[in-house]
């Protein structure tokens, strides 16, 4: 489907399409039905203009009496006979003392040897009012047909389509992470019952494979965790031991080093699908400004006079405590490790933000992949490529908006609460 | 010292056992969840060093069994399971520390020492190398008497150094001893170079030089 289109909803669409087609419907037969009726009623005034023409023959053969009767009856002598016709007139009335609309019918005959030309008219004002009564009544009978109809028709649609409907919020209500299969409808239509046939597997599929996944991450890194404490135990015993130069020692110190970044990232990954698996339900309010000076303490145990903070206001949000300080511990950490020539980094709290800042010489290549797991800008620092991949996890737990920039040679990480 | 180390990983085992009885200490094993339940009914054990995860069996069964017996024990419990859950379970029936996998000996060592500290002095004990002396209830340190004026850091890495005293130390060990987890907030251990020199810098002004460099970048703590 094209992007952009409007989208409409079954049922008005449904509803719509009948009401075009019933408006078309009316429309037609309304003109047809006018115009047959107007032919029959001109037919019906035709008879009988013929039938007092015929009478009026028969007074005149029988008595040769000559009569008007202006305008309805108008009999003239002519001296040569014209053809008969039919036409519509207009001609002023004295007993209605205003112009009326005749039909008049013109004929010519020879009784008993002299010629006539007779006229006989009759007013058609009857039968227009004939006509719209008809045309009235049939357009209130058809429009309510039509009420009734579309109402029938709409609440039918609905019924049949419940189950849908029905489905289709339980399929949007569908999570990953749940334990129970979705709960379809039944229905006695077979393409629905087909339709959740195919829902129900595919979801089961869905559901059975991120489970596994899930698992298979879990698993891996709790089974990692053995293996790497049995060479650690090793490393240390051996280094320990006698008979080491300062080479060996080196390597040996820096496969600790390795193992080390091992485990963080083992933890990381499990901290990422704790996130994942909303295993942090305990939200609770926290003024991030106390949580953020608790997090620089910790920092400027390790690197004094590192961090500014500026708070223009207190912000208090709603999170699990022990993700709030990891949010603030990445930030924190990210901007340490990448500022350049190791300058002061920037902490500022505003209305509903949260701001770290470092120095760095120009924006970033790839921005858009910040955010994501296992990547890195530079690789001549070690790390795990998660940190900012947890900053996101968190965020998207509660709906806040992380976001990258650069201004006046710094990069800025802010987040959105 | 009598240790009991419960853990299904033959080689882990055997490694912590060879650290710990370098100290002196006596270190029994038992390999599976059978062996640790008999061993804890039938001896008594100083420390208990428990894997949570023993193939036949739950090592908190264990520390049920051993705290229905013999309540002094002190107990560690080494796990994979980096989970709150398991932590305070494992606390909350009697254990009296937690260490994930992969550890460090010297960690386990110095966790060993503490819980020793606690269960059987009440907190209150002195650690005493030569002329200095480290009270643990008041934090304080005294060479020759005279109390000499530490940061909170420094004072943990002086009784890091003297519970494992005589093994070599490397910057990474002493890094996550004195930071946790929060020591992988930075790109490398360089900085614990700072913290070192200033204690080193104290000690021996007050003439303690007890810490020297082993291999270039590690150090030890010992006489000469």
């Amino acid at each position: 489907m094209a992007a952009g289109t409007k989208k409409v909803s079954l049922i008005r669409k449904t509803s719509k399409t009948f009401l075009w087609i019933s408006l078309v419907l009316m429309l037609v037969s309304t003109i047809a039905l006018y115009f047959y009726v107007r032919y029959l009623l001109q037919k019906e005034v035709e008879e009988e203009l013929r039938s007092t023409e015929a009478r009026i023959e028969n007074v005149i053969s029988g008595k040769g009496l000559i009569y008007q009767l202006a305008p309805v009856v108008e009999i003239k002598n002519v001296s040569v006979l014209g053809t008969e016709r039919f036409k519509d007139t207009v001609i002023f009335d004295p007993s209605q003392n205003e112009m009326e609309e005749f039909r008049e019918l013109s004929t010519y005959s020879e009784i008993n040897g002299k010629k006539y030309n007779i006229t006989v008219r009759a007013l058609i004002v009857e039968s227009e009012y004939i006509l719209i009564a008809i045309m009235a009544s049939y357009l209130i009978i058809i429009a309510l047909v039509f009420i009734f109809f579309f109402y029938l028709n709409k609440s039918g649609n609905q019924r049949l389509w419940h189950p849908f409907f029905r489905n289709l919020e339980e399929m949007k209500g569908f999570s990953l992470n749940s334990e129970k299969p979705v709960q379809l409808v039944e229905s006695d239509i077979l393409e629905f019952s087909e339709l959740n046939t195919v829902i129900s597997s595919l979801t089961d599929k869905v559901r059975s494979d991120y489970k596994n996944l899930k698992q298979y991450t879990e698993d891996v890194s709790h089974e990692m965790q053995t293996p790497l404490a049995i060479i650690q135990a090793k490393i240390e015993n051996i280094i320990n031991g006698d008979n080491l130069n300062d080479i060996q020692y080196e390597h040996l110190t820096s496969i600790q080093q390795d193992i080390y970044r091992l485990t963080q990232m083992n933890k990381r990954l499990t901290l990422l699908t704790k996130i994942e698996n909303q295993q942090f339900a305990n939200p609770e309010v926290l003024n991030l400004n106390l949580v953020v000076k608790k997090r620089i303490q910790n920092f400027n145990e390790i690197f004094p006079d590192k961090i500014k903070f500026e708070e223009a206001n207190i912000l208090e949000v709603l999170m699990d405590h022990y993700l709030a300080e990891v949010l603030c511990d990445n930030l924190i950490s990210n901007a340490l490790k990448y500022s350049a020539e190791k300058k002061a980094i920037t902490i500022s709290i505003g209305h509903k933000t949260l701001m770290v800042s470092n120095q760095g010489e120009a924006k970033l290549q790839n921005p858009e992949k910040l955010f994501t797991r296992f990547y890195r800008e530079t690789s001549h620092i070690k790390s795990t490529g998660l940190g900012l991949a947890i900053v996101q996890k968190i965020c998207d737990l509660y709906g806040y908006k992380p976001s990258y920039s650069f201004a006046d040679h710094r990069h800025i990480f802010k987040v959105e609460f | 010292m009598k240790i009991l180390i419960a853990e299904d990983e033959i080689e882990l085992q055997k490694s912590m056992a060879t650290y710990l009885e370098r100290d002196g200490n006596i270190c029994e094993t038992a390999s599976d969840f059978n062996e640790a339940m008999y061993k804890v009914d039938v001896y008594v054990y100083d420390v208990l060093v428990l894997d949570i995860n023993l193939i036949t069996g739950s090592g908190l069964d264990v520390l049920r069994e051993l705290k229905n017996n013999h309540r002094d024990t002190a107990t560690i419990i080494i796990s994979a399971n980096n989970s709150l859950d398991d932590k305070l379970e494992g606390l909350d029936l009697g254990a009296d520390d937690y260490l994930t996998k992969p550890f460090h000996l010297a960690e386990l060592n110095s966790r060993i020492k503490a819980v020793l500290r606690r269960s059987k002095f009440g907190g209150d004990e002195t650690i005493s190398f030569n002329e200095i002396h480290i009270n643990t209830r008041s934090r304080t340190a005294y060479i020759d008497n005279k109390p000499i004026s530490l940061t909170r850091k420094e004072y943990d890495l002086l009784l890091f150094f003297i519970t494992n005293k005589g093994r070599v130390l490397s910057k990474e060990i002493i890094a996550e001893h004195l930071w946790g987890d929060s020591s992988d907030m930075v790109d490398n251990f360089d900085f614990i170079y700072v913290h070192i020199n200033n204690l080193r810098k104290k000690l021996t002004d007050a003439g303690a030089k007890y810490i020297k460099t082993a291999y270039g970048t590690g150090y030890k703590f010992m006489e000469d």
